[in-house]
């Protein structure tokens, strides 16, 4: 063949239909943790580009085993030659939905914002409720919650009410001018369930000389993307982006949470094709991935007590998903007496709420007892992850204590 | 004397040959098929798959097209499962095409063919991957895609259910003669080299392309042309439809949907001989460039392999040349005109109208035999007996979607996932003495048809040999690697973007993590029956290799 007739043929990896450029390596159901701890599952290979094959917008979509995907992402990661293996599941996921109906569970697992406002609202009888295993029998049998599984606390006090009585406060000090200034995105679990981690990150930017604002936000929208609800975490996305669109140019975006931070950088702009995501995805950061840019630039405050504890860290799938490394790790190692181990023993199963599920807990169970026996064989005061929903499954199926990262960095930084 | 007897032997095994062995034992006469590779190996299973409607013949070749249309209407009845309802559009791209279009018009009235003229609007509305340069579209719903190998497996199996036997690998090297008398035929085991003298009372000689090689055999001529046609796949269908050119047919005016592919064809050369069928790039250059010209995408989309077929003209003694050429058949009774007694030749036609070259050619020889029942197949579905050919074989229905696969279990592990193939679509064939190697499992279930090219199920089919056939692993093995060979020469004309990087994974795993190189290179054999020769796998492996 003479290269000058190649002219002729566009089909190169950078401009085909990703779908098109699988080489069945397999890579990816290699790396897929719920291929490797149940035989029933095909895999992302035969879900993703496979299965799109044969996908027809005129015709019925195929959904055995589409709900077994727990949505880690780490097939994407894995592959080679960049197909989004997990957009191809996810929309047949919603298509299939829109076809069939969502169930009740389903439907409230995806709406995890008005269901945690209303936890909040009513704090002390929903965690009773959570709590106690007659109500948890009944919300098995009816809605499909596993009774085993430890749902999150819901506090009165949100992130946001906090936040706003705080700035009240604070207007009546005179707080230094601050040359930088970060938006929080807090999703959820902060504003809901773990104020205390809100307050931290707040701190610990503020420390750091960097002002932090608090816009108004909606549901990053993963919890309804992961429940075959693309339909309601676009219309989610686009409450967000319309928001965030309009922060002043220089404001960056923080994220406390991995999952939410991975909708704002990748999947608005991607799986759910919001105009006018790019901007706002280029300027999200994780929050430790913002510190350790602040490191970078030399003005991250590095005066830390020192501390003597040993701790574990354990990456999240969607933080791998993020292409940044572990900045957390690397944060860490610059305090004083942390000594830092990083548990490799991938996917702890909980996938946000799918590891919830009563189908799903004890695959979810499985696929983590790896990380499980390695958290309970290395006996560290507390395992680190970056994501709230591992967090949730390390302490219950490893029975360890689990905080973000940042919870070691504010302890340095003296905040009790 | 005979090792055996039969009534009728059939050499060849396409799908004229397939259909001939169904007719008579429609007709209740003993019948036997002796083909030389497998079955659909040489000009059935090379087709492009288009049933035609017979708007591609209508203007030039109007004896064909009405065989087309009366066929097609058949063949809808009986080989239902066979034949996916596309449809097609006959486009004018150029203003030479335009001019076509009276002529066309005018032969698709005359020989039956509904013909509409849609507008632009519309037939972009259904098939938005048309082209810019697209000027004016007809839409003849009778265009279908017929799976060539299908075909010929449900004719068999048919045949088989009415006591007609089937012997693939087997090569006729001689006939024994009484007198002018044809008495039987000596065959060959293309594997064992075992040699067998089959007795029976009539030949039938569907050979196609190789039908003057039979012929020659018995010291007579029958002239038929190869002309080869180039084909190119691509791994998606671009169209729900079929898509052809509104001219004089010419080269790459065809785009099929068929299954989960778009073929792109095809070619037309005269070559001298029906196993030399070299694939040039000017010609797969032609069929991106014709192809692109009716519908976008043609040349992003990723190219599979590329295949040459050959068409078996028969020289009907004008001076005409390739496409000019009829498509239509002959039925030479070889008594008649050379003397030859118990020999019938059939010659020329195409897939689209193998049935009704099989009626005549058995009708004839039925007729000699003393039998009167008339011919059947035109009203007998081929899988008349409870649908166990469906049972054999599940594919994917309509855009390949897989519709039997709804509400399945999916507990299993597929044995080819490019093609959707199960466990259970594969195994009974294992059980079939006419399935060889796993070329033969390929066209009898669609694995290794896909993007990878058998990069995957190639060792999974070859495990299955060991576990089902009891076959030993050095068998298994150079099974799997005649499979990777064969593929291998169809792969090695697209190489460019994803295919390239396909044949990267390919090579990597099976020549450095199986070592299939070291056991293909020490065994040093031909390549496989019936492929273009060329670079090999392993000693393109070997040449790209740091020393």
């Amino acid at each position: 063949m003479i290269s000058d007739d190649l002219d002729l043929i566009t089909d190169t990896v950078e401009e085909q239909a990703p779908v098109e450029a699988c080489t069945k390596c397999t890579a990816c159901n290699t790396v897929c943790p719920v291929a490797r701890s149940t035989e029933i599952f095909r895999g992302p290979k035969y879900l993703g580009p496979e299965s799109e094959r044969y996908r027809d917008q005129h015709e019925a979509t195929v959904t055995a085993g589409l709900d077994l995907c727990s949505g880690c992402k780490l097939c994407e990661v894995t592959c080679p030659s960049q197909v989004s293996i997990q957009e191809y599941i996810r929309r047949a996921q919603n298509k299939g939905a829109r076809e069939k109906g969502r169930t009740l569970r389903d439907w409230m697992l995806g709406h995890t914002r008005l269901l945690s406002a209303f936890g909040s609202m009513t704090a002390p009888l929903a965690n009773f409720g959570n709590r106690n295993p007659v109500v948890r029998l009944a919300m098995e049998k009816l809605v499909g919650i596993h009774r085993k599984r430890p749902l999150p606390r819901y506090q009165w006090l949100t992130f946001e009410r906090w936040f706003k009585r705080r700035r009240q406060q604070a207007a009546t000090l005179t707080l230094p001018r601050k040359e930088r200034t970060v938006a929080y995105f807090y999703g959820c679990w902060v504003n809901y369930n773990e104020r205390r981690l809100g307050e931290m990150v707040v701190h610990i930017l503020e420390r750091n000389g960097v002002n932090v604002i608090v816009p108004k936000q909606q549901c990053c929208g993963i919890p309804a993307v992961v429940n075959s609800n693309i339909d309601l975490a676009r219309t989610y996305g686009v409450e967000n982006v319309r928001r965030l669109s309009t922060l002043p140019a220089g404001v960056d975006i923080i994220a406390s949470s991995t999952s939410c931070g991975l909708m704002l950088k990748h999947d608005y702009s991607h799986l759910l094709d919001i105009p006018g995501a790019e901007p706002v995805g280029s300027r999200t950061y994780d929050i430790c991935e913002y510190l350790w840019m602040l490191h970078e630039a030399g003005d991250l405050d590095l005066t830390f007590e020192p501390l003597d504890t040993r701790v574990l860290y354990h990456a999240p799938c969607h933080l791998k998903s993020h292409g940044m490394g572990y900045p957390a790790t690397r944060l860490l190692r610059l305090i004083p007496g942390v000594h830092l181990e990083e548990v490799d023993e991938g996917c702890c199963g909980i996938s946000g709420t799918f590891g919830v599920k009563v189908e799903k807990y004890d695959l979810s169970m499985k696929i983590g007892s790896r990380l499980f026996e390695a958290v309970k064989a290395a006996g560290s005061d507390s395992v680190l992850a970056d994501c709230e929903t591992c967090r949730m499954q390390v302490e219950h199926g490893a029975g360890a204590r689990s905080s973000h990262p940042v919870e070691i960095l504010a302890r340095a930084y003296g905040y009790r | 004397m005979p090792d055996f007897t039969t009534g009728v032997v059939v050499i060849g095994g396409g799908s004229t040959g397939a259909g001939a062995l169904r007719d008579l034992a429609m007709r209740g006469i003993d019948a036997m098929l002796i083909e030389k590779g497998d079955l659909a190996s040489g000009t059935t299973g090379r087709s492009h798959g288009l049933l035609h409607s017979g708007g591609r013949y209508c203007v030039n070749d109007l004896a064909a097209a009405i065989e087309c249309v009366e066929e097609g209407r058949i063949l809808r009845r009986i080989a239902r499962t066979a034949i996916e309802d596309t449809g097609g559009y006959f486009l004018s791209v150029t203003e030479e095409d335009e001019a076509w279009e009276p002529r066309f018009v005018e032969g698709c009235a005359k020989a039956g063919i509904t013909c509409e003229r849609i507008s632009l609007d519309e037939a972009r509305r259904r098939e938005p991957a048309l082209s810019k340069q697209v000027r004016t579209a007809f839409w003849l719903p009778e265009d279908g895609h017929l799976d060539p190998f299908y075909l010929v497996m449900g004719n068999v199996e048919s045949a088989r259910r009415r006591g007609a036997q089937v012997r693939t690998y087997t090569e006729v090297t001689g006939f024994t003669r009484e007198g002018d008398r044809v008495t039987g035929v000596i065959t060959r085991d293309a594997v064992t080299g075992e040699q067998t003298s089959i007795g029976c009372q009539a030949v039938i000689n569907a050979t196609g392309a190789w039908s003057g090689f039979v012929a020659k055999l018995l010291d007579v001529e029958v002239k038929v042309v190869p002309v080869k046609g180039v084909m190119v796949v691509l791994s998606h269908r671009l169209a729900h439809a079929a898509i052809n050119r509104c001219h004089k047919p010419g080269d790459g005016d065809i785009v099929v949907p068929g299954l989960s592919v778009a073929i792109l064809g095809t070619t037309a050369r005269r070559v001298p001989h029906p196993e030399v069928l070299p694939i040039e790039w000017d010609e797969v250059r032609l069929m991106l460039e014709e192809g692109a010209m009716m519908l976008d995408g043609v040349t992003a989309a990723r190219a599979m392999r590329a295949y040459a077929g050959v068409r078996p003209l028969y020289d009907l003694g004008a001076e005409a040349e390739g496409r000019e050429m009829s498509r239509n058949f002959a039925v030479i009774d070889h008594e008649e005109r050379d003397g030859v007694a118990g020999f019938t030749s059939i010659v020329g036609g195409k897939v689209t109208t193998y049935r009704l070259m099989a009626e005549r050619v058995t009708h004839v020889v039925a007729r000699k035999l003393g039998v009167t029942t008339p011919c059947s197949t035109a009203d007998v579905p081929l899988n008349d007996r409870d649908d166990e050919l469906d049972q054999l074989r599940h594919r994917p229905a309509q855009m390949g979607a897989p519709k039997p696969h709804l509400g399945e279990d999916y507990l299993k592990p597929l044995v080819c996932e490019c093609e959707l193939v199960r466990p259970e679509d594969a195994d009974p064939w294992l059980e079939d003495p006419a399935v060889r190697g796993l070329e033969d499992m390929r066209r009898r279930t669609r694995a290794g048809m896909g993007p990878c090219q058998a990069a995957v199920c190639s060792y999974r089919l070859a495990g299955r040999l060991v576990t089902a056939r009891h076959q030993d692993g050095a068998m298994a093995t150079r099974a799997m690697a005649d499979f990777l060979e064969t593929r291998w020469r169809g792969v090695r004309h697209v190489f460019w973007g994803s295919q390239l990087r396909q044949a990267q994974v390919t090579t990597g795993l099976h020549l450095e993590l199986f070592n299939l190189d070291r056991q293909l290179m020490l065994e040093n054999r031909p390549p496989p029956v019936g492929e273009d020769h060329g670079v090999g796998l392993a000693e393109a492996a070997q040449a790209t290799r740091p020393r």
